[in-house]
């Protein structure tokens, strides 16, 4: 089974497409990734489906960084699941 | 003279989305409103209302001194109750008279009834009272126009402007009108208010029906406008075409081809893209070349999704309904007899969208998603209002999230048919 963050790279990867191996925690999604805004809608739907959580949008819009969304969906698994 | 009591029955939410925010006697039809409508049928009556609770903090702002929900005064004189469905120009019910109940199929469209018979009741809520009333006062048959779907106000809509036209007693060009335009047809179909302009090269088409350009209007070069047609204050028109049977309310902005729709007001469609037999609520935007469709290609009746479930519209033209503060993006296209919510961002993405949206989402992609959340929108919403110097109160706020809570169901299950199982 992959890691969270295997698997966070993956959903990134592929919404965004660029090639994982540019994928750091440190990747800021709109500045080194690309992010267009509306991506980041889907970033947050594709994270849901991926982990099967819920995401207060508000509070995950505000996630800028790979580690840090790496970070918001751990804490969120340990509570939903 | 009476007092006067205008009443929300629980039809109220066959009118969904666009009732919503407001009661269903504030949804237009012709040039005003369904309350207008009824309030200049009884000029100097005391008025009193009975809406949806969740409504009152925010219709309260518009009748200050209106009693709202207040049913400790109903027994305090005679009273003439008259259902907010009513769609009537001139010809509404005698206050006075014996006491009656003037039933439309099985519906109240009004109710004379002594303050005696009043004081007799003990009701908790209007609609127990008018049951009350209902076994204790003489019932009557009658014929009525009352609003029960989106698409009724769509039908009496070319007709109401005909109506209320002849009643404004108001003809002729007061405000500025080019020389390079024309008035094709009768020449006293038109009425050009005061501060209105007509500029170069538009042309009024009279021949099926009266234009009003009220106060404030502009209608810019190349715009041809068909009667019956109603122009509300201050607003715009940019070249557009606007065919028969329309009302466009106040501070709007619109461009394309618009037939048989009502457009509320302070909503935005500046652009190509053709909008028919619709009914767009406040403070929308549609993208340029939004389109919807009002007739299916087998030209079989349309289908319209009302409390959850798909409904027979028996009608062949069914534009889309579409909710307050809803924006779409370039391209967007809108199914045959579609519904959306409040507060929603459509982008389109080339197909043709779900024909029920739910409020408060995104479309993007083909999918529902969450979007940015409730309190972005509000900053949309404010934003938007502010170009216009209107904000949003407090109230209204309380309102979108109670409608929020509302909705929140319909909402999870769209977003859920939209996720790709694991």
């Amino acid at each position: 089974m992959p890691s969270i963050e295997e698997r966070v790279q993956k959903v990134v990867s592929r919404l965004l497409g660029v090639n994982e191996s540019q994928i750091t925690d440190d990747s800021d999604f709109v500045r080194d990734l690309g992010a267009e805004s509306i991506q980041s809608i889907e970033l947050v739907a594709a994270f849901e489906e991926e982990f099967d959580i819920e995401m207060d949008e508000e509070a995950a819009l505000q996630v800028n960084t790979v580690g840090k969304a790496i970070e918001f969906i751990k804490k969120d698994i340990a509570e939903q699941h | 003279m009476r007092r006067l009591c205008v009443f929300e029955d629980e039809k109220y939410c066959n009118l969904y989305p666009l009732t919503f925010l407001r009661p269903v006697f504030e949804l237009k039809c012709g040039c005003t409103s369904l309350l207008d409508k009824i309030l200049s049928n009884y000029k100097g009556a005391e008025v009193c209302f009975f809406v949806r609770d969740y409504l009152s903090p925010t219709f309260k702002k518009k009748f200050p001194t209106a009693p709202i929900n207040d049913l400790s005064i109903l027994g305090n004189s005679d009273l003439l109750l008259i259902n907010g469905r009513w769609l009537v120009v001139d010809s509404a019910v005698e206050p006075d008279g014996r006491e009656e109940i003037g039933l439309c199929d099985g519906d109240v469209v009004y109710a004379r009834v002594s303050q005696k018979t009043a004081a007799s009741c003990s009701a908790d809520n209007i609609q127990t009272f008018l049951e009350q009333i209902k076994s204790k006062i003489k019932t009557r048959s009658v014929s009525a126009d009352l609003i029960s779907y989106p698409w009724d106000l769509i039908n009496h809509n070319g007709k109401i402007i005909e109506q209320e036209f002849n009643s404004l007693g108001k003809s002729g060009i007061e405000g500025k009108f080019s020389s390079f335009s024309t008035v094709y047809g009768e020449q006293d179909l038109v009425w050009v208010a005061q501060s209105a302009e007509v500029q170069p090269f538009v042309v009024i088409d009279t021949t099926h029906g009266p234009v009003i350009i009220d106060e404030g209007a502009t209608i810019s070069p190349y715009s041809r406008i068909e009667g019956p047609s109603y122009i509300g204050r201050e607003t715009y028109i940019y070249g557009a075409n606007v065919r028969e049977g329309t009302a466009i309310g106040p501070m709007c902005r619109i461009g394309g081809e618009v037939e048989e729709s009502i457009i509320h007001g302070y909503t935005n469609k500046y652009h190509e893209g053709f909008l028919g037999h619709s009914y767009l609520a406040e403070w929308a935007n549609l993208g340029a070349l939004t389109t919807n469709s009002d007739l299916k290609n087998d030209y079989s009746q349309v289908q319209v999704y009302i409390k959850g479930a798909l409904t027979d519209s028996n009608e062949t033209k069914v534009g889309c309904y579409i909710g307050d503060h809803t924006k779409t993006s370039i391209g967007t296209f809108f199914n045959t007899g579609t519904v959306v919510g409040i507060m929603c961002n459509l982008v389109g993405s080339g197909g043709i969208l779900p024909k029920f949206v739910p409020s408060f989402v995104w479309f993007l992609n083909n999918r529902f998603y969450k979007g940015y959340g409730f309190n972005a929108m509000l900053n949309t919403a404010r934003a938007v209002m502010a170009r216009r110097n209107r904000s949003l109160s407090d109230e209204d706020v309380e309102l979108m999230r109670f409608i929020h809570t509302l909705t929140k169901e319909e909402r999870q299950t769209a977003l859920k048919k939209g996720r790709k199982t694991r």
